[in-house]
């Protein structure tokens, strides 16, 4: 089959042949997956599977909830990508009810976060406040970086010490793009905080020398002050990002 | 019929209960139709793909009964933009519920043709909410050939385009390529209309009209959203009036999170090209343009810049990309926009262009369908013309050159009452003014009769000013007080023992409505002698 994949949909024969496997519950999962990888690799030639591609669709849907996990997933990952009414109804329903849940609630985030239209804002939202597991709020979070109504979130979540640096990294992120000077200001007073950790500090450091206002900045004589000191830290990534920070400014 | 109260709280099952009901009585076709306005609360807080699912639920019962002109606009705004397989096979399908085929349909449908051939995909009509799992017989492209197949001969214009169409084999299933030739075989069997094809197809029925226009005196101000601050492209700010209430302006409405390259990435770049023939015409600098983002809490400084510079948008003073820094609801309500959100991002929205009058009241909307550039230069540059006429009616007072010579006027004729209460009756009275202000040395002004009938034509000029300016403010009290000045005065004039007293009331009361008419500004709402805003006349 993955000899075939380039031609699958020149040959409706073929083609039908292929779905007809991909549906079959009792082909084995691995020959069902061939299957699949084949024909996906067939939909890159979006102009000769212009043809094929509504039986596809059809296709992926109803493996969507088969009982293999994998198939289900890649199926829901590719569904997802074409932003599939379906497949997003599916998603929202099992992180509303994990009993309805057709692949872990991390992995329905990501998937959601492939259209920002989908209705995913409010269940992710309760996903940060009552997490399943610390991938899931991650995932979560990611997914909030492009609402810009959770700045306060972000905010709160950046300044918190108790967070991962994992997350409190992607409330960073999160921040640049949707208020890059509230980020400005929180990375200032995060580097001032002697009491804050590195991984954050050197974050905020790479946030000021790659977006601050660097003529602010220089007049800043506490902040540069600070930085200066970050020469002689013992973490490394806090002395390579002074060294950036030092070669932007031309200091 | 009662009335279900369609909330954005309905569940979906819910709501397509009750449009399931509304669409086996006609009666219901008015609610189906106002539930397909994108501002309905019905679409607040849900998600882009529930939004299409409940529209597609709504045309598939509109579909039901015989398809109304007015419905007629939302089907074809479908197939003109439309890229959701659902709606547009919806849209076909009810487009041939329609009471006969119009040749003005066929671009339309093929345009949705050629827009969703890339997306085509089986879809489920039997039940709400219901997704295709198998590979059934209704998908967008046969829909689409099952209008065209209706059309039948008056859609022949656009044979040839599907024709070229069909000729590339591989593009198509082998049921969907005999679906064609049965399509091509229904265009060109039987007689094709006797209007010429060619001007056929290009224009749309009488009654069609996506554009509305408003008379100058049944514009709606611009007060509640005058003071709404923008930030521009370049982070300056601007408030509604600064920017809007100086020249006639081109608006449109955008977003730059928009996923459908046929409505806000087209319309910016449409936009560029009005600010392009503009230029052309040398009226860069009479004419403003403006583009202003719904999603002004994503959409920063930078982002918008970066839209509009890259679809050939020109920045200057009087053409900016805005962003709203607040007063969102107030400027939804003020456009009407057809807009509605999920959380602060837009889930659904319809195309939309206003142009505006130099006092920044709405003169004109194009909406749904797509516009023409050249027709909305031409638009804005007969509002331009139109601020030359003589202003006889505004909606309101606005900080420009024409309203504040408006208000001068009163001032003149106020002058003019004081001149005819007070001239001498003949040359004797003459005398005895000229003895009182002999002792000022003005004993040289001569005794000049002339002056009593222009005076009488001043005053009426000032009564009539005070008129115009009653009907721009919608305020009436300055007009009635002016008004009694004139009646006093006249009286004064005809009964001797009135002389004193009716002259100084006269007096009085012209100098008060004078100062209220100069004063007051613009009242929100029409009053009792002025129409209320009207409906806007579709074209």
């Amino acid at each position: 089959m993955a000899q075939t994949a380039p031609a699958v949909c020149g040959n409706d024969d073929n083609f039908q042949a292929m779905i007809k496997v991909l549906r079959d519950v009792n082909e084995p999962v691995p020959v069902r997956l061939a299957a699949l990888q084949a024909l996906q690799a067939a939909s890159f030639a979006v102009l000769q599977f212009e043809s094929c591609r509504g039986d596809y669709i059809a296709a992926l849907r109803s493996i969507a909830t088969d009982a293999d996990p994998e198939i289900r997933q890649r199926a829901l990952g590719l569904l997802a990508r074409e932003n599939d009414g379906f497949a997003q109804q599916k998603l929202l329903e099992g992180l509303q009810d994990p009993t309805k849940a057709l692949v872990p609630p991390e992995k329905a985030l990501q998937l959601l976060s492939y259209d920002v239209h989908a209705e995913s804002y409010p269940v992710a939202r309760m996903i940060v406040a009552n997490p399943p597991n610390d991938e899931a709020k991650q995932e979560a979070l990611r997914l909030l970086g492009a609402d810009a109504s959770a700045q306060p979130l972000f905010e709160r979540v950046l300044r918190n010490k108790d967070e991962t640096k994992e997350v409190r990294q992607i409330a960073a992120s999160a921040l640049h793009a949707i208020a890059p000077k509230a980020l400005q200001t929180h990375a200032r007073a995060m580097l001032l905080d002697p009491k804050e950790y590195d991984d954050i500090q050197a974050t905020s450091l790479t946030a000021l020398t790659q977006f601050g206002d660097a003529a602010k900045v220089e007049k800043d004589d506490k902040l540069m002050e600070r930085i200066g000191s970050f020469k002689k830290a013992e973490s490394s990534k806090l002395k390579q990002g002074a060294r950036a920070f030092f070669a932007k400014i031309n200091m | 019929m009662p009335h279900f109260p369609v909330t954005n709280g309905l569940s979906e099952a819910e709501f397509a209960a009750w449009i399931d009901k509304l669409g086996v009585e006609a009666a219901g076709r008015a609610e189906l139709l106002a539930l397909l306005r994108e501002d309905h609360s019905v679409y607040d807080q849900r998600g882009a793909t529930a939004v299409v699912r409940m529209r597609g639920w709504i045309l598939l019962a509109l579909a039901r009964h015989s398809l109304t002109d007015e419905a007629l606009l939302f089907v074809l705004e479908e197939l003109d933009t439309g890229r959701d397989p659902y709606l547009v096979a919806a849209s076909a399908l009810a487009l041939r519920s329609y009471p006969a085929p119009a040749a003005a349909f066929a671009p339309f449908v093929m345009r949705a043709l050629n827009n969703i051939r890339y997306h085509d995909e089986p879809v489920n009509f039997n039940a709400y909410g219901e997704y295709a799992t198998a590979a059934t017989e209704v998908t967008p492209v046969r829909e689409l050939l099952a209008t065209l197949r209706w059309l039948g001969p008056t859609a022949r214009a656009v044979l040839p385009e599907l024709e070229a169409l069909r000729a590339n084999r591989a593009s198509f299933s082998r049921k969907v390529l005999v679906e064609f030739d049965r399509t091509i075989m229904a265009m060109t069997q039987g007689s094709a209309p006797d209007v010429g094809l060619r001007d056929a197809c290009c224009s749309l029925p009488n009654f069609f009209g996506n554009a509305l226009s408003w008379g100058r005196e049944s514009r709606r101000g611009c007060e509640p959203v005058e003071s709404i601050l923008f930030e521009d492209q370049d982070g300056g700010s601007v408030t509604f009036s600064e920017f809007f209430c100086r020249q006639p302006c081109i608006v449109v409405f955008f977003y730059t999170r928009c996923d459908n390259p046929q409505k806000c990435s087209l319309t910016i770049a449409k936009l560029a090209r009005i600010q392009g023939l503009l230029a052309e015409r040398g009226l860069s600098d009479q004419i403003r343009t403006a583009a202003i983002t719904y999603d002004p809490s994503f959409d920063g400084a930078d982002r918008i810049r970066g839209y509009g510079a890259n679809r050939g948008v020109r920045f200057g003073g009087g053409h900016r990309m805005l962003r709203p820094t607040g007063g969102i609801d107030a400027l939804r309500a003020h456009f009407k926009l057809g807009v509605n959100f999920v959380e602060s991002l837009v889930n659904r929205h319809r195309i939309e262009v206003y142009l505006l009058d130099a006092a920044g009241a709405i003169a004109r909307s194009y909406e749904r369908i797509h516009w023409d550039e050249q027709e909305i230069v031409a638009q804005a540059g007969a509002l331009l013309r139109e601020d030359d006429l003589p202003v006889t009616s505004r909606t309101r007072a606005t900080p420009t050159r024409r309203a504040a010579s408006s208000r001068g006027l009163p001032i003149a004729g106020t002058l003019a009452s004081l001149g005819f209460a007070f001239f001498p009756k003949c040359p004797f009275c003459w005398a005895a003014y000229l003895s009182v202000f002999g002792i000022a040395g003005l004993e040289q002004i001569p005794y000049l009769p002339w002056l009593k009938p222009l005076f009488v034509v001043l005053m009426l000029l000032n009564v009539f000013s005070v008129w115009v300016r009653s009907r721009t403010t919608r305020r009436a009290t300055a007009l009635v007080v002016v008004l009694a000045g004139a009646l006093a005065i006249a009286l004064s004039r005809i009964v001797p023992d009135l002389a004193q007293l009716g002259a100084w009331l006269g007096v009085g009361l012209t100098l008060t409505g004078s100062f209220l008419s100069a004063m007051q500004g613009a009242r929100p709402a029409a009053s009792f002698f002025l129409p209320r805003a009207a409906a806007p006349a579709r074209e």
